[in-house]
Order: structure tokens, then sequence, then C-alpha cells
């Protein structure tokens, strides 16, 4: 499709400030078995240091994106006058499946992700274009380490294929990358094409019960319920103490929604595993930085509140002014994640939420998918008219 | 025979109840068969006008009830009940009654027809599964079929609720006998067992709504029941180059915007894309700037509903995106802030985005001769082609367009109201509701008076 010319001289700009930022993202890295975790080094960092790097990576955006650029000047907001990164205009999520937004266009990317598909057949599913794969590995594995891992190294089940299997799931790669640096050994559950291995799963709990090794589980919420579902009406496994379990994504797409409640008692039915043991992520293919549940520090209390990298902002926002709520209201969420230095800092996503002292409480995707009447928007009409033309029925 | 909505008080009836509403309603048919068509649309007017008439409590009720039931303003609200009612008035009734079957009324006695003659049935029993969106396409939904003589179920929509239930109430007074055939009930969307239990005795089965809840509703009709689809449906504009004056341009953004905000743009009339003939005096980006001011002061005047939470992240997303792809490809966004209107001028071809509010997306075309093929693969979705400034070319255009898919060309001001006897996605709203019965003449040739026809004498050799 397109035609990437190699060879090109990179951003000397982005170059620098990816160092810096991954200089300083490796800081907040609690390195080799430390059980009790230094809580300072993952501590938000302060309003300067942030504003500085976030205004310093919008002027590289700005500079490096006509397409933004453009929208931010016909918006009145550009570097001589933005002061706050609060005022840096945000991109939203959508656009992402529609532009190429990066600041190397000449280069080659180090990885494209893509987002999944959607229930509209033809909707394009959303790409990132990854211009500097270090700066992500080295934004995920300090919070991966902190609220996951906690310090210490074990097996790895993973319900997530390999990055080897799925180079364009930015979740493959963020699971490859932590296992290579906290796993003792892994075990990869689910292929390339999302088939899960059930006799495999059955038999490594099993031998993780027997051997008394605390592992991890991870997988997206729908390959969880699939697993629990495998493990339900057999003998109930016992994980040893100190396993834990991450599960990261909704449910989307399934026929039947369970609640997150119901899946952790499943889980724990299934496990053993009490729910201060499952921590959720949320992540987005947009965002190169994570949020997590800190219940592994905080216990079941901090069960549904997130807790994001110290380089990423998030705000709830007013559905129609974007403007920001007040604390605890609910909002739609955006996100400046520095970690996105080599494509755009400022994400406004669809996610609904409330923001209390920097944390996150997810409430969902914003609701409203079907039209009203017998209208149709033209981007359905698309989608329609392909799914008649081929004879399927639209979905 | 109306069981409330639940947003209004009501309950959602059991299966049975429901199977036992549809076998009262077709338990009516004979009687209903009986009464001459002029009656019914004597009372099934009367009703309506009940709806037009200030002193009337029935429409104190629409005007106070309808923005909190259908989402649109107060104002938008107002406008689209006068439009909407002055359809179910007598006299227009009866022209469609005319227009579409003739004069005498065929569903009244036996008409001549190629020399035998025709009479023209009702429905036993026509089940109307509704939309949301355009309040008021409920109403002229029933009375089409009850003017048919067809007993009547409507499943209103999700923000149509309102007004069904109002009139079947009015009609009960109107004309208590009447409204013995008609019955508005609501269940969930999702109940393939209350639709099963509506479904089994229809003769009839109209259903408006997505593709998805069409084909739904189409699946579980019995396959003795015609089945009349109003799936979903697009229309756009076409701006000739004749209209493209510096005078003109004013009156016909302001016509445009009113055609895409009538009602904030949830009908199926109402345009999406305006796409505007090059080589006129003005630009067809002029006009994208003309049609921002318009869109402003319509939303001045008739502003949109309060939109919902997921409507306004998805305008949030399609705005920026468009904003994007406009300082990326060419182009330009018009918006109104927090009010939801944005006018999305691409000279360059554009993938569609999602889009909430009243979202119109301005497109140039070299010639209107040109636009049926751009419009392609819409084709089976087609419906409005809003125009100005085709002068000669109209009927050429409008036949290309027509052939395209499109089944309603209409001056911009005219695109939000259709007048009742409009071919209703290219068919006859009450032709498709009726079934013929042909009486030929008593007295046929006797058998041994027909010749074969010749090319049956050379075949038997």
């Amino acid at each position: 499709m397109r035609a990437y010319i190699s060879l090109v001289e990179p951003d000397v700009r982005f170059e620098a400030l990816a160092a810096d930022l991954e200089q300083a993202f490796d800081g907040s890295f609690a390195r080799g078995p430390a059980r009790n975790l230094d809580d300072r080094r993952l501590a938000r960092w302060s309003e300067p240091e942030f504003t500085r790097r976030a205004l310093a990576a919008f002027t590289l955006q700005f500079d490096r994106i006509p397409a933004y650029r453009g929208l931010c000047e016909r918006r009145g907001f550009t570097p001589e006058t933005v002061t706050r990164w609060e005022d840096v205009p945000a991109v939203p999520a959508t656009a992402f499946k529609h532009l190429d937004l990066t600041v190397e266009p000449a280069k080659r990317p180090e990885a494209v992700f893509r987002t999944s598909g959607t229930t509209h057949g033809r909707r394009t599913r959303g790409r990132h274009l990854i211009a500097r794969l270090s700066l992500y590995r080295r934004s995920l594995l300090p919070t991966f380490g902190a609220r996951v891992i906690h310090g210490e190294r074990m097996p790895f089940i993973s319900l997530v294929p390999p990055w080897r299997e799925r180079i364009d799931s930015s979740l493959s790669f963020m699971v490859s990358a932590a296992a290579s640096t906290f796993a003792t050994e892994t075990l990869w559950l689910v292929d390339g094409r999302g088939r899960l291995d059930a006799d495999a799963l059955r038999s490594s709990l099993r031998a993780a019960e027997k051997a008394a090794v605390p592992v991890l589980v991870l997988g997206t919420s729908l390959a969880l319920v699939r697993a629990v579902e495998i493990l339900e009406g057999r003998r109930s496994v016992r994980l040893p103490v100190g396993s834990r379990i991450m599960d990261t994504g909704g449910f989307k797409g399934m026929e039947r929604e369970i609640t997150r409640d119901e899946l952790h008692a499943r889980l724990e039915a299934a496990t053993g595993l009490i729910p201060s043991m499952m921590v959720g992520e949320y992540g987005m293919t947009e965002l190169l930085s994570q949020l997590y549940e800190p219940v592994l520090e905080e216990g079941l209390a901090a069960s549904g509140t997130y807790v994001p990298a110290p380089w990423l902002r998030v705000r709830a926002l007013d559905p129609l002014t974007l403007a920001d709520v007040p604390e605890g209201t609910t909002g739609l969420l955006a996100f400046f994640d520095l970690a996105n230095a080599g494509s755009i800092c400022h994400v406004l996503t669809e996610d609904l939420g409330t923001v209390s002292d920097g944390r996150v409480k997810l409430q969902g995707r914003a609701p409203g998918a079907e039209p009203r009447g017998c209208s149709i928007a033209m981007d359905e009409l698309m989608a329609a008219a392909e799914e008649a033309a081929s004879g399927r029925t639209p979905q | 025979m109306t069981i409330d909505h639940p947003a209004h008080g009501g309950r959602v009836p059991t299966p049975d109840e429901v199977a036992a509403v549809a076998e009262k309603l077709h338990g009516t048919r004979e009687h209903l068969r009986s009464r001459p068509a002029a009656s019914l649309a004597a009372s099934l007017g009367a009703a309506g006008r009940r709806f037009l008439d200030p002193q009337d409590p029935v429409r104190a009720e629409a005007l106070e009830r309808l923005p909190e039931s259908s989402g649109l303003s107060s104002a938008v609200s107002r406008v689209v009940l006068d439009q909407m009612a002055a359809d179910w008035t007598e006299e227009r009734l009866r022209r469609l009654l005319a227009t579409e079957l003739g004069d005498p009324c065929p569903l009244d006695t036996l008409v001549e027809r190629g020399g035998d003659r025709s009479l023209a049935i009702g429905p036993a029993l026509c089940v109307q599964i509704a939309a949301g969106g355009v309040p008021g396409v409920g109403v002229t939904a029933l009375v089409r079929s009850l003017l048919v003589k067809g007993p009547t179920l409507l499943k209103p929509g999700r923000d149509d609720a309102l007004l069904p239930a109002l009139y079947a109430r009015a009609l009960s007074e109107v004309d208590p006998d009447l409204a013995e055939s008609l019955a508005v009930v609501y269940w969930p969307g999702e109940s393939t067992g209350h639709l099963d239990a509506a479904l089994a005795r229809a003769e009839v089965v109209v259903a408006y709504g997505s593709n998805a809840t069409v084909a739904a509703v189409r699946a579980r009709a019995p396959v003795t029941a015609r089945f009349v689809a109003y799936h979903h449906r697009v229309s756009v504009g076409l701006v000739g180059r004749d209209a493209l004056t510096d005078a003109n341009l004013a009156p016909l953004a302001r016509d445009i915007a009113w055609a895409a905000s009538a009602y904030d743009q949830r009908g199926c009339v109402s345009p999406r894309v305006v796409y505007v003939e090059e080589g006129g005096a003005c630009s067809p980006a002029e006009l994208a700037d003309h049609l921002a001011r318009a869109m402003e002061d319509v939303e001045a005047r008739w502003p949109t509903g309060a939109l919902d939470t997921g409507d306004a992240s998805k305008l949030q997303q399609a705005r920026g995106t468009a904003e994007l792809m406009a300082a990326s490809a060419g182009g330009r966004v018009h918006h109104g802030g927090s009010s939801p209107w944005t006018v999305w001028w691409a000279p360059d071809d554009v993938t569609p985005i999602p889009t909430a509010g009243r979202f119109v997306v301005v497109r140039p075309v070299a010639d209107a001769s040109a636009l049926a093929a751009e419009l392609g693969a819409l084709g089976p979705h087609l419906q409005t082609v809003g125009f100005a400034g085709l002068a000669g070319r109209l009927d050429a255009v409008a036949k290309t367009l027509g052939e395209a898919g499109a089944s309603r060309i209409a001056p911009f001001r005219a695109v939000p109201f259709p007048p009742p006897w409009w071919h209703h996605d290219g068919r006859g709203p009450l032709i498709d509701l009726v079934r013929w019965v042909d009486l030929e003449r008593p007295e046929p040739a006797r058998a041994e008076e027909l010749t074969p026809p010749a090319s049956a004498a050379r075949l038997s050799r």
C-alpha cells in the first residue's frame, strides 16, 4: 500500500527527546527482585517536569505532522501560544483510522500496531506507526514491573498471542517485552489466530499447582472468559499463593456481556485466586503507556481504579464543550502520554470515566452506536452497501 | 387498545397478551371492510386534525411531551408536528386514496380495469414495526393501513412512542368503532417471542428501521404475509452551477440548512452530503461558507435536541478527524462549538466517518450528470436527492439519479416533508398494502370457439 523510504535522516529533535524520555522512564524502573517496591519511583512526575517535556513533544509534533499543525493553527493553539499541556489540541482516537500520524513520516516505522476490527465491516482499522519501539518498551516495563510483577520474577502463562505471531498487536508486544524481562519461562497458550489451547491451559495450571511456584496468567477479558469456561466443570485448580492474573480490555463483541465482578468470581472459583490478586490493565493501541489497578499494593479497595504511568496524564472532559469536568464527574477521557512522543501525545478517546487525584474510574465506552431513525450515516452505509454487494447480511 | 410505552408509564405486555391483541384486531376485519373508505378518511382525518387545533388538549399534550419523548427541541418538535399532522387531515387522506387507488375507490366497489373489473381488499391484519427517529412516522404508518381497511397493530419506535399513543386515544374519542381496529403496543426490540405473537396472523408486515432490524423482522414474518421493507436510507443534495450566483448563495444555503436540520438529520430524507457543481459563478467552497452561516441561523431558531453522551462523543471524534483530514488533504471544517452543527467542505474524496448532530459534508462534482456514477454503491440505500440550479437539465439528471437508485428528486425546501402520496422508497404507500381480486367477464367464449394461437399450433406438430 505505502512505500517507506528508508535510510532517511531521522529527526534529531525526536531522537534527543526520545532518549531523554527513555532515560527518565528507566528512572522509574525498580530493577531486580525488590519485594518492597519503592513507590516514590512510580510517583507522578511533577507538573513542571511533565509540562516541559509535554511542550517539547508538542512543538515537535506540530512541526513534523502537517495535518496536526493545520488542526492546531485552525484552533489557535500553537507552540508559541501554549504554555499548559492541557491546552495542547487533542486528536480524536478515530483519526488513527484515517491518517498516519508520525513525526518520522519519511522513515520506515519500527512497528505498525493496528486497532482491533469493529462491528462495522468496512470501517477502517486504526493504525499507530511506531517510529521508535524502544520508547514503548521502556515505557511499559516500569509500570508492568511495579503493578503486576511487583518486584518478583515468575513463570508467565499468556492468553495473549506472542508478538512474533501478531506483529500488528501492541498488546502482544507488551506481553512479549514484559515476558522477556520478568518471566522465568513463558507458555503461550493462544496462537496468532486467537486459538486457545485448552489442554495446555489445564495441564499448565495443574503443573503450577503441583510445583507450588506462583505464576502470572495474562489475558484479555474475552480470553479469560474462554479460559474460565474451559476450567469450569472440572476439579478446580488451586494456584500457589502469590500467583496473579492480569486482565485487559472489555467485553466488546461478546454475545453475552458479563460483568467484571462475575468474571472475577468465576476465576476465583476456578483457580483459587482471590480478586485482589487480579490486576486490571487499561491500555489502547493509540497510547504507548498503560494504567493499572493497584490492587497488589492497596488491596481490593483499589479495584476499579486505574493509576496511570507517571508520564501519562488523564482528564475527564465534558462531551460537548470539551471543558474539564469537576473531579469525580463522568466525562470523556483524554490522555496526554509522553511515550507517544513519536506520534501524537494528546488523544481524545470515546471512553467514559471519572478522574480523581489523577486516577481513573472507567465507565466503559460512550453509548449511542445505533443511529436514530431510518437515516443512516454515510460510513455505515458504505459498509451496508458492500455487505449487500457481497451477499452477506449486515451485522 | 393501547398499551402505553414503558417510558410513558405503561408496561411491557406478555407475548400471550400481544397474541390476544392481534387476534382481536383480526376479528374486526369484516366490520372494517363494511365501512366506506370515505368514512374512514373522515374519521382518521378528524383524529389527525386534533393535532393541529390549538384548542385541542391532544395537541397541547403532544407539544408538551414531544421534546422529551423524541429528543428534539421544542421548536423543532412544533414544526415536525405541524408538518406531519397536516397530512393526517381528511382532505389529504382523500387525496391520497384517490391518487393511489383511483376514484371510485376499489376498496368499496369493483372498478373497471382492462375490460374486466377489480376489487381491492385491505389486509386482514397489518402489523407495522416502526423505527425510532422521526416523530409522526408511526402515525402516518398506521393511518395508511387503516385507510385501506386493514386492522393495524403498530409497534412504535423508540423516539416515536408518544404520537401513536395519542393518536389512538384521539381516534377512540372520534370514532370508537374504528379505534377497535387499532392497537399500539410496545415490546423490547430483541424479544422474538413478542414479535412472533404479533406476526402470526399478519397478512401484511411493514418494517421500518435499520437493515438489521428489517432483516430480523423479515426472517420471522409468515411466508404467506406480504413484507414491505423501509430499511436504512440515505439522502443527498445536488446543487447545479446555475444556482451558484452571489445573489443566490444565501437563500440557497438557507434551504439546504433547513433540509438537513429539520429532524436533526435523523430522517431518511435528510441530506448528509451535498454535491456542488464546479464551474459556477461562485465556488462550492463559497457555498459551504454560506451553508455554515445558515446552519448557525437555523440552530438559533430551531436548536438541535440535547445530544446524549454517545452522540456528543461521536461528534467530537468526527469533528477532530475531519479537521485533521481537512488540514492534510485540503478543505475546511466549520462548526458551532457546543452547538452541534458541522459543515465539512471536502474537496478531495474522503472516507466517510461516523457523525452526530447536524453534520453536512459538501463535496464538489464536476458535472451533475456525473453524480449518479459517484453515488454508485449507495444505490440500494439511496432515497431523496435535494436539488437546486439544474434548470433545463433537471429531467435528464433526475432520470440518471433515478436509475442509480434515488426514489425522490425534490427542491431543497420540500425535502423534509414529502406529500402523503409520495412513492415512499419508490413504492405506492397504499398500493403495497392491498390485495387485488379480479372479476373477469361473466360470459367467456365457449371452449369449442377457441382456436389455438399460431405458435401453439406449430408446437403441436
